[in-house]
């Protein structure tokens, strides 16, 4: 823990940009569970966390975004929940070396906590422990509950993190824009009980990933925002590539590894300590912004 | 006394109070009301109160989602009701999310949106692929099918799907389609007949399009 918080104590990190844009590239199809590529293509799942190392990012993310055995059994995988967990960190940890680290990842489950939905907080503590456990078990140095839009999922995943042994514990939030300058969860969850709520459950670096409809000016004014709100806890920002279009059959991020690379300056100086890309970033664009770091 | 009790119950719908939502349709219902009277004057304008306020950013998704849990239970008294009086909803609406996007979230809260506004939704769940919205379009006579889509890697899924439905001849079967990455522009691009930001938004969307 030591080791990760006191390196971004004195200087801003990298950490990588988009996994499933990858594998899909190198034939993944869409709809197929990209987890699965961990045990039965793991060359070509380190083939990226390689390329994003060498782009200069310092910490590289598995490829365990929907690794919890709720969100596996979609695919009808949740029997091999703990293999695939694993088998994504250690991916990720042999290609990391000994100055990188591995964020094992861990996604939202996928549906709404009781009484919106039907998960159980105690249930959902279970299921998150046992993710956690498989991710540290493989390898990982810190754990990243991502893409969240609940705080109350996040106390849960936060909280078995903790348990599991995670330090530190990274937490990001997905934000969409809901005002001038005003970012709110899906849930409706300010930026203000997000930060808040996340630095209480035990997380040690906070921020936001991906969102929806976010200019880079929006995510420069989002960064402000949670800096402010997060105090002396370390900030993580990882902006999408701007918002999709259609090209031709393909769907394309518009903006280009140059563009994002732009906005690295102006994230330092609003006091962002880690910065990664999510939707539609590639090597490309990490190692554009790893120019300007 | 009975006009007082349609408002409580619009109330009791917005404010998410399933117990109390559950009571007043009994009681409208005791007092002789005509099932379909107590969906059109309290149930719907209850959803659609909330979905008002949910584009005015003054609501949220649980907001929503309590408010939809207790008009479910009111439903759930008078649906056996409707179906026994042969009482069908004017429109019907298939919805999905496309071809290998397994995502839900999005499609499920457009759905009870329109579920909301009294519509005959059939959900034909995630990963779905073309032939199935057409069998589902033609078997229940629908005048919508609604795609969602989460993923930008299954956005040309809508695309596909448009295409398809076309070609099978749906031609008078109107698509909306919606998730994170959409625009209108991507609407327009693919053929789409309609676009929306939000499930609340996608209720007015259907209404418009079925009545064009």
């Amino acid at each position: 823990m030591n080791d990760l918080l006191s390196a971004l104590a004195a200087r801003p990190l990298l950490c990588d940009g988009a996994m499933g844009t990858q594998l899909l590239a190198n034939g993944l199809h869409a709809g197929e569970c990209g987890m699965l590529w961990n045990t039965e293509y793991p060359e070509i799942v380190s083939g990226v966390h390689e390329a994003y190392r060498r782009a200069g990012c310092n910490l590289v993310t598995t490829n365990t975004f929907e690794g919890s055995s709720f969100a596996l059994a979609r695919h009808g995988l949740d029997g091999r929940m703990a293999e695939l967990n694993r088998a994504g960190a250690q991916n990720a940890r042999q290609i990391a070396g000994d100055s990188g680290w591995v964020l094992g990842d861990i996604g939202p489950f996928g549906d709404f906590l009781e009484p919106l939905g039907d998960m159980t907080a105690e249930q959902l503590h279970t299921i998150y422990c046992a993710q956690a456990q498989a991710l540290l078990e493989g390898g990982a140095d810190a754990l990243l509950v991502e893409t969240m839009s609940d705080p109350a999922e996040v106390e849960v995943a936060v909280a078995a993190a903790k348990e599991s042994g995670s330090l530190p514990i990274v937490t990001t939030y997905a934000f969409q824009k809901n005002g001038d300058t005003e970012f709110r969860t899906m849930m409706g969850t300010s930026v203000e009980e997000a930060m808040g709520r996340a630095i209480a459950a035990g997380a040690h670096i906070v921020g936001a990933n991906c969102g929806t409809g976010l200019s880079f000016a929006d995510y420069l004014e989002l960064a402000r925002q949670m800096v402010r709100l997060a105090g002396k806890t370390p900030v993580i920002l990882q902006p999408n590539a701007g918002s999709p279009q259609m090209v031709g059959e393909k769907t394309v991020y518009c903006a280009t590894p140059e563009e994002m690379a732009a906005l690295v300056p102006a994230l330092l100086q609003a006091g962002v300590r880690i910065i990664g890309g999510c939707c539609g970033t590639s090597p490309a664009h990490l190692a554009a912004m790893s120019c300007r770091l | 006394m009975l006009m007082n009790t349609f408002q409580e119950l619009t109330d009791a719908v917005e404010k998410g109070n399933r117990k109390e939502a559950a009571r007043l349709t009994q009681v409208l219902l005791d007092a002789g009301t005509a099932p379909l009277e107590i969906v059109e004057s309290a149930l719907v304008p209850a959803m659609s109160n909330v979905g008002e306020k949910f584009k005015n950013n003054q609501v949220f998704v649980p907001e929503m989602l309590i408010a939809a849990r207790a008009m479910k239970e009111a439903m759930a008294i008078i649906q056996p009701l409707l179906t026994a009086a042969g009482i069908v909803p004017k429109y019907t609406a298939v919805i999905g999310t496309v071809q290998g996007d397994l995502h839900d979230i999005g499609k499920n809260l457009v759905a009870m949106m329109l579920k909301g506004a009294n519509f005959n939704v059939i959900d034909v769940g995630i990963n779905v692929p073309p032939e199935k919205f057409i069998a589902a379009a033609r078997e229940n006579n629908a005048q919508l099918v609604g795609l969602s889509a989460l993923l930008t890697t299954t956005m040309p899924a809508m695309k596909t799907i448009v295409d398809a439905m076309r070609a099978a001849g749906l031609n008078n079967v109107k698509i909306m389609i919606g998730g994170a990455p959409i625009t209108q522009q991507f609407a327009n691009e693919i053929g789409a007949d309609g676009y929306s930001p939000d499930a609340a938004s996608a209720v007015d969307l259907a209404h418009k399009l079925v009545a064009a």
